[in-house]
């Protein structure tokens, strides 16, 4: 038996211990369902949004749509706000402390705002999602084109390397490690702030499924929620780490 | 006409360099003071002396990368120095390779900057990589390279571009004491092969000795030229034979000498 398999096996162990114990305390009244939900209660609601009803899969569906759309849009936005700033360094002199005042407000607290100007469907979860993705793509950036080695554009202008040149060949890609790791905190962000918005209010999405069982004190249905939330967070590193591992072999 | 033909005589030509820094301040420092020289074609030269002397300064004036225009004429194969100059190759110490390219993608760098068609750059890499001994190398990243190694690549790099004229700023600078000899001999199997002029800026006496056709010694700041002394070691050289061979001794001997001497003057 290899390292590895017996670490996961001791994971599944452990797992599987947890979930036995906390359901066995459960059933016998040690730990209260009403607050704690108990697992047997996690699945059967699990079957039921997914099997049985299917009604999780269209909140499921609104929620991805729109933290697709918003880290689409915010990076996209992002890295050409932030390719424009280093062609234009006096223009990025000139909108720095308004970026610095917009970065510093709790963007959460726009929500309200949000939900006035574009409603309960997807606009205001977007718009929330989008100006935190926006400022963390922005910085990474930023500090990606700042961090360029010195040599390699000594190099380049003595070759003759024209201002172009320069930057495709050199000052980009080695921004793009950096910009990287924006981009995938930029894709978690977008997440937290569409079901930050749907939590306040949403005709569709995980976050108002969430809001809706907290009230009317469903706690599985919420542990089950929570659950969901945690396996999507997971799915979207696991692609990042691979998408970044096929990107940036030479590192 | 008599200028034209001077030039047409030595591959590098400094007459009278004075260069100051912060010259539109009134706190100015003098960096290099009146020096001359020249160097045939296919001469190979080392500038050497105390930290702060200008020889880097000198090679950056040639490279055309100076912004503060000099005192003194200086010519490169005739010409001002330009930045770009397609005669130039240049080596710094740090081997600067892109840590996104491959070996072959970074000896070929300098070429495709140049705008040299893909298919001729991509021969020429190989064939400069195989001459450095990095031939089974070509698809690695600098990562999985030594120092050494990737000093070998830079050095594919700056030989690939054809250059007639190569300045070399300590490029072996880095380099513990073997692989330096390594790489020494490296690059005399490729000087001679190649046939260019060089300018070698080294801290290291021993390595000036032992590459070089003549060696000028500078003073501590202001730049001054001490000594230029011809190396009358016949070629081909070994570097590593080098190491034990008494005229060898004797020449470090003699320009240790006059290196102390440029250090003392200015204190």
């Amino acid at each position: 038996m290899n390292r590895a398999f017996r670490l996961s096996l001791g994971h599944a162990v452990f797992i599987v211990a947890f979930v036995g114990l906390w359901e066995f305390m459960s059933a016998r009244g040690i730990l209260d369902p009403t607050f704690f939900g108990r697992p047997s209660g996690i699945v059967a609601y699990l079957w039921r949004g997914f099997v049985a009803d299917k009604n999780l899969w269209k909140d499921l569906f609104y929620t991805i749509l729109a933290a697709t759309i918003a880290f689409w849009g915010g990076s996209v936005a992002a890295v050409f706000v932030g390719l424009l700033f280093a062609m234009l360094p006096r223009l990025h002199k000139a909108c720095e402390p308004y970026l610095t005042l917009l970065n510093s407000m709790p963007r959460i607290a726009l929500a309200p705002l949000f939900l006035l100007w574009f409603g309960l469907g997807i606009g205001s979860k977007i718009a929330v999602a989008v100006s935190l993705t926006f400022f963390i793509v922005l910085s990474s950036t930023v500090a990606g084109i700042k961090g360029v080695n010195s040599d390699h554009l000594i190099l380049s202008r003595a070759l003759g390397a024209t201002p172009s040149q320069i930057f495709f060949k050199v000052t980009l890609p080695s921004a793009v490690p950096i910009i990287f790791s924006g981009l995938r905190l930029g894709l978690v962000y977008s997440l937290l702030g569409v079901v930050g918005a749907e939590l306040l209010a949403a005709e569709h999405g995980l976050g108002q499924v969430l809001a809706y069982l907290q009230s009317t004190f469903d706690m599985d249905g919420v542990m089950a929620l929570l659950l969901l939330l945690v396996l999507l967070g997971l799915s979207i590193t696991v692609v990042m780490n691979w998408i970044e591992h096929r990107l940036l072999v030479w590192q | 006409m008599l200028q034209q033909l001077m030039s047409a005589n030595s591959a590098i030509e400094l007459r009278d360099l004075t260069m100051r820094f912060g010259s539109q301040t009134t706190s100015s420092v003098l960096a290099v003071d009146r020096v001359s020289f020249s160097l045939a074609p296919r001469e190979f030269v080392s500038l050497i002396g105390p930290s702060g002397c200008g020889k880097t300064t000198i090679l950056n004036l040639l490279t055309g990368l100076l912004t503060e225009p000099p005192e003194g004429d200086v010519r490169v194969l005739g010409k001002k120095p330009t930045a770009g100059n397609p005669d130039i190759a240049y080596m710094l110490a740090r081997d600067s390779l892109l840590p996104w390219r491959t070996t072959l993608e970074n000896a070929a760098y300098g070429m495709e900057v140049r705008g040299l068609p893909r298919s001729e750059r991509e021969t020429r890499a190989r064939e400069l990589l195989k001459q450095v001994g990095l031939g089974d190398f070509a698809d690695k990243y600098p990562k999985a390279l030594s120092h050494g190694m990737r000093q070998r690549c830079a050095l594919a790099r700056t030989f690939a571009l054809d250059s007639p004229v190569l300045l070399m700023d300590e490029p072996f600078g880095a380099l513990d004491a073997q692989t330096k000899l390594t790489l020494e001999d490296v690059l005399m199997k490729l000087w001679s092969e190649h046939q260019k002029t060089v300018v070698f800026v080294t801290h290291d006496l021993a390595e000036a000795i032992a590459l070089s056709d003549r060696v000028i010694v500078m003073s501590a700041r202001p730049g001054r030229i001490v000594a230029d002394v011809p190396i009358d070691l016949p070629r081909p050289r070994s570097v590593r034979k080098l190491q034990a061979d008494h005229r060898f001794h004797d020449l470090y001997a003699q320009l240790w000498g006059l290196l102390e001497q440029g250090v003392a003057g200015s204190e």
